[in-house]
C-alpha cells in the first residue's frame, strides 16, 4: 500500500469517526449523482432509440433509380406496385387490372397489379435462348445506371458507408407444394450486405444471402413478412420450402422483417412485400447488365442532402447530361418516402407540431424535431441533478465546517508535529473527496438500478455507457473537491497555538 | 554549541488598546542532554515561552537559535519542517486522537516527514518506540482503553519517534495522579541518562521542577533564578507514595 492509499484510508478512518454526519453528507451526493447518472442514461437512450427508428427507417439511404421516371409518368396515377418501376415503353399495352380476391382461388388475393409488369407473364419457359435481354425486361431505354456507376459513387463522394447494386422487377411466384397459392409481389436482385444497409432489418425465421450464393447465383431466396405471411401464413417457418419463380425452383433460406414503428410491413411495401434473390441470378436467368438502383447509405443521416446533390452531379457528368436537359436517373432519400407513408402516429404528431409545412421537411428537420422534444426532457433531468448536485455539495462543505471546527484540536496537534498547512488542507480536501467518491459510487450504482427499472417499468430506452459512470465519478470528485476548498483552506490557516487550546 | 539559545527574546501580544507584554527579554543558553524545569506563578510567561522554544510561535524581538540556526523569524512552512525534525512535544491533556490506535497515533509525526516515509517504516518506528515506553502489548489499543499513565506514556512514544533534537513538555502530570505523576518523571529522567535527551519541562509545581538537573523561575514575563539542581530520585518517591495508594484502594 503506497503512502496515497494509506492518507485515503487514514481519511477514511476519520469520516467514520463521524458515521451519521458522514452518511448524511454521502446521501447528498449520492442523490446528485444518481440523478445524474439517471438523467444520462434516459438522455443517451432517447438519443439512441431516436436515431436507431431514423435509421431503421432509412433515414441515411439515398436510392438512385434508373430514369426519371416522375417526368415521363406525369399525370398518370401512382399504384403501389410500381415501386419506381420503370413503364414498359409499349404503350398500347392495356394492364389488366385485378383488385381483391381472383374469384374461385380463394387464397391468391392480388393487391393491385399490371400482370404486363411480370417480364415473365409472355414467356412461360425461360431457357437460355429465349432469355430477355434488357429491353424486354423493362430495363431498356431508361436503364441508365451501370455497376460504374456505383464504383463512382463509392469512390468519389466521402461520408459514405455502403452502396449496393439492384435489379428490381414485379414477379408471380408460387409454392411448389401448392401451385394454387400464388402471389404477386416485388423481386429484388441484389447482394449480401443489403440487410447492413436496410439497419432496420430482422430475420425471424433463416438469414439473408450469403456472399457464395452471390457469387455462385445459386437459386435461394429470401421472402419478406408479408409474402411468408400470405404464402405460407402468420407465424409459419418457410425455411426450406420451395417457391417457384419464372419457371424455376428456389429454395427459401429466411424471412425479413422490420423492427422500426416508422416502417412496417404492409401488403404492397417495397420492403416486405417482396423477395430478394442474388442479383447474380437474375442477370443470368434474365440475361441483364444494367442496374436499376443504387442504394447508398450515409454515415450520418444529416448528411443525406449534400451527398444527394453530390451524386446528382457526378452522374449527370458520367451519363453526359447539359444543364437544360432533365436527369435520367432519380435520387431520393428514404426519409422522402418515409414521410409519404408509414410515418408513424408518432412521429407525425410531432412533425406537425413542430413543423409549417410537411413538403419543406427534410430528414434533418424531422431529427432536430426530436431531438428538440428530447431535449426538453433532458433539460427537466439535468436541473434534477443539478439542483441534486448543488445540495449534495452544500452537505460536503456543511459537514467539512462542522469537522473543521470540530477537530480544531487535532488539526492544532498535527500542526505542532509538523504538519504544513498545505497538509491540513489536503487532508481536508481528500477527505472530501473519499466522502463524495463513495457517495458517487453508491449513487452511481443507483442511478443504474434506476434506469434499469424504468427501462424494465415504462419500457423507456435508458443506455448506461461507461462514459457516463466515469463521467458521473468525475462530476463526484470535483463536487468534493470544489466544496472542500473553503473549509480545508480555513483549516490550513489555523493558529497552531489557538487550535491546540481550542476546546 | 547549545542545543537552545535565547537571547534577549521578547513577546508583546496586542489586545485591542491593550498591549501585553509575555516576555521581556529573556536570555538563557540550554546545553544537550540537560533536563531544564521551567517554573513560575500562572500568566507569568511559561507558555509563551515554550511556545516560542516549540517553534509553534515567533517572539516579537530577540534570536532563537536552535541548534545554531537561527529560527526566530522563519515562514509558517519552515517552522512546521523544524518542529517535525527537532521538537517532540508532551502536552498536559496528552492529545492523542481519540477512536485511533497507540500505533496510528505514535505515526502521526512520521506522516509529515519529507521526504516521505515508506509505510512499513513508519510502522516499524512506532511500534519500537511504544515499546522503550512499555507498550508493546497496548499497540492497537485506542486512547479510551488505556489509563491516564498509558495515555501519556504513548504521547511521549509520539514525542520521540521521529527521533528530536528536544522534547518540550508542557505541564505533562498536569492531568495524572500523583504516583502516575512520579513514574513520567522517572520516564523522562531515564530519556535523559540513557539518551542523553535534551528535555524541558514546564510546571507550576516545585515537586515536579525538582526531577529536573536545571530549574529556571519566571515572573513576569523574566528569568528571576536559574540553578542547577541534584534531581529528586524518583524511587524513593515512589516507596512513599505505594502505602498510601494502597491505603485508598489503587
Ligand atoms: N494569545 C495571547 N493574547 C494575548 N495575551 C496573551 C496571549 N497568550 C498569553 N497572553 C498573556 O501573556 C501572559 C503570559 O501568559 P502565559 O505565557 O500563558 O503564562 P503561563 O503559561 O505562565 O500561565 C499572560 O498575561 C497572558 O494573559
Ligand atoms: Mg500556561
Amino acid at each position: 500500500m503506497g503512502f496515497a492509499a494509506h492518507l485515503i484510508a487514514l481519511a477514511w478512518q476519520a469520516l467514520m469517526r463521524n458515521k451519521a454526519q458522514t452518511l448524511m453528507a454521502m446521501l447528498g451526493v449520492t442523490v446528485g449523482v444518481g440523478a445524474l447518472v439517471t438523467s444520462m442514461a434516459l438522455g443517451r437512450g432517447a438519443q439512441e432509440a431516436i436515431k436507431d427508428q431514423l435509421l431503421a427507417a432509412g433515414a441515411n439511404m439515398i436510392i438512385v433509380n434508373s430514369g426519371n421516371y416522375q417526368t415521363e409518368r406525369a399525370g398518370a396515377g401512382g399504384s403501389p406496385a410500381d415501386h419506381g418501376y420503370i413503364p414498359s415503353p409499349k404503350p398500347q399495352r392495356t394492364p389488366y387490372l385485378v383488385k381483391g380476391p381472383i374469384p374461385g382461388f380463394p387464397n391468391v388475393r392480388l393487391l393491385n397489379a399490371h400482370f404486363e409488369d411480370d417480364p415473365m407473364a409472355e414467356h412461360d419457359h425461360p431457357l437460355a435462348s429465349e432469355r430477355l435481354g434488357d429491353n424486354m425486361a423493362g430495363l431498356g431505354a431508361a436503364a441508365t445506371l451501370t455497376l460504374d456507376d456505383a464504383e463512382a459513387i463509392r469512390n468519389e463522394i466521402p461520408g459514405i458507408d455502403f452502396v449496393a447494386s439492384g435489379v428490381h422487377e414485379n414477379a408471380r411466384i408460387s409454392l411448389k407444394a401448392d401451385p394454387m397459392k400464388q402471389w404477386f409481389t416485388r423481386l429484388h436482385g441484389t447482394e449480401s450486405d443489403l440487410p447492413v444497409i436496410r439497419s432496420g432489418w430482422i430475420f425471424p425465421y433463416g438469414r439473408f444471402l450469403s456472399a457464395s450464393q452471390v457469387r455462385d447465383a445459386e437459386q435461394t431466396m429470401v421472402i419478406g413478412r408479408v409474402v411468408a405471411a400470405r404464402l405460407f401464413g402468420e407465424g409459419i417457418n418457410p425455411v426450406g420450402e420451395t417457391i417457384v419463380l419464372w419457371n424455376q425452383d428456389f429454395r427459401v433460406i429466411g424471412v425479413v422483417d422490420s423492427t422500426s414503428w416508422a416502417a412496417q410491413p404492409s401488403a404492397g411495401d417495397d420492403q416486405f412485400d417482396a423477395i430478394y434473390i442474388p442479383v447474380t441470378t437474375v442477370h443470368s436467368l434474365l440475361n441483364l447488365s444494367k442496374l436499376n438502383t443504387i442504394t447508398i447509405t450515409t454515415e450520418s443521416a444529416g448528411e443525406t442532402t449534400r451527398i444527394s446533390k453530390q451524386i446528382e452531379d457526378i452522374l449527370r457528368r458520367r451519363h453526359g447530361i447539359t444543364e437544360q436537359m432533365p436527369d435520367d436517373f432519380t435520387v431520393k432519400t428514404q426519409a422522402q418516402q418515409l414521410l409519404g407513408k408509414g410515418l408513424s402516429p408518432d412521429v407525425a404528431r410531432i412533425v406537425a407540431g413542430n413543423l409549417e409545412s410537411i413538403d419543406a421537411l427534410t430528414i434533418e428537420q424531422l431529427s432536430a424535431s426530436l431531438q428538440r422534444a428530447n431535449r426538453t426532457m433532458l433539460a427537466l433531468l439535468a436541473g434534477v441533478a443539478t439542483v441534486s448536485l448543488l445540495v449534495g455539495g452544500i452537505g460536503v462543505m456543511n459537514l467539512l465546517l462542522l469537522s473543521v471546527t470540530q477537530r480544531t484540536r487535532e488539526v492544532g496537534l498535527r500542526m505542532a508535529m509538523g504538519a504544513r498547512g498545505s497538509d491540513i488542507a489536503s487532508q481536508f480536501v481528500l477527505e472530501a473527496i473519499v466522502l463524495s467518491v463513495v457517495g458517487g459510487l453508491i449513487g452511481a450504482a443507483c442511478g443504474v438500478l434506476v434506469a434499469e427499472s424504468l427501462e424494465q417499468v415504462f419500457q423507456w430506452s435508458t443506455d448506461v455507457s461507461v462514459i457516463s459512470m466515469v463521467f458521473a465519478i468525475i462530476v463526484a470528485a470535483v463536487l468534493g473537491i470544489v466544496s472542500s476548498v473553503y473549509p480545508a483552506h480555513r483549516a490550513s490557516q489555523l493558529n497552531p497555538i489557538g487550535a491546540l487550546n481550542h476546546e | 554549541m547549545s542545543v537552545i539559545s535565547l537571547q534577549g527574546i521578547k513577546k508583546i501580544y496586542h489586545l485591542g488598546d491593550n498591549t501585553v507584554h509575555a516576555l521581556r527579554g529573556v536570555s538563557l543558553d540550554i546545553e544537550e542532554g540537560e533536563f531544564v524545569a521551567i517554573t513560575g506563578p500562572s500568566g507569568s510567561g511559561k507558555s509563551t515561552m515554550m511556545h516560542i522554544l516549540g517553534c509553534l510561535d515567533s517572539p516579537t524581538e530577540g534570536s532563537y537559535l536552535l541548534n545554531g540556526k537561527n529560527v526566530s523569524n522563519l515562514p509558517r512552512q519552515e517552522l512546521a519542517d523544524i518542529r517535525n525534525r527537532m521538537i517532540g512535544f508532551v502536552f498536559q491533556g496528552f492529545n492523542l486522537l481519540p477512536r485511533t490506535t497507540a500505533v496510528e497515533n505514535v505515526e502521526l509525526p512520521l506522516l509529515y516527514t519529507r521526504p516521505v516515509m515508506s509505510n512499513a517504516e513508519r510502522n516499524k518506528r512506532a511500534v519500537e518506540a511504544l515499546t522503550a515506553m512499555g507498550l508493546a502489548d497496548r499497540l492497537d489499543h485506542h486512547p479510551s482503553q488505556l489509563s491516564g499513565g498509558q495515555q501519556q506514556r504513548v504521547a511521549i512514544a509520539r514525542a520521540l519517534v521521529n527521533k528530536p533534537a528536544l522534547i518540550l513538555a508542557d505541564e505533562p502530570t498536569g492531568n495524572l495522579d500523583s504516583k502516575t505523576s512520579i513514574e513520567v518523571m522517572r520516564l523522562l529522567q531515564e530519556l535523559r541518562e540513557k539518551q542523553g535527551i535534551t528535555i524541558v519541562l514546564i510546571t507550576h509545581e516545585p515537586e515536579i521542577a525538582a526531577y529536573g538537573t536545571r530549574i529556571i523561575s519566571v515572573r513576569d514575563g523574566v528569568i528571576i533564578s536559574d540553578e542547577k539542581n541534584t534531581p529528586r530520585n524518583p524511587e524513593e518517591d515512589l516507596a512513599a507514595v505505594a502505602p498510601i495508594a494502597a491505603a485508598s484502594g489503587y
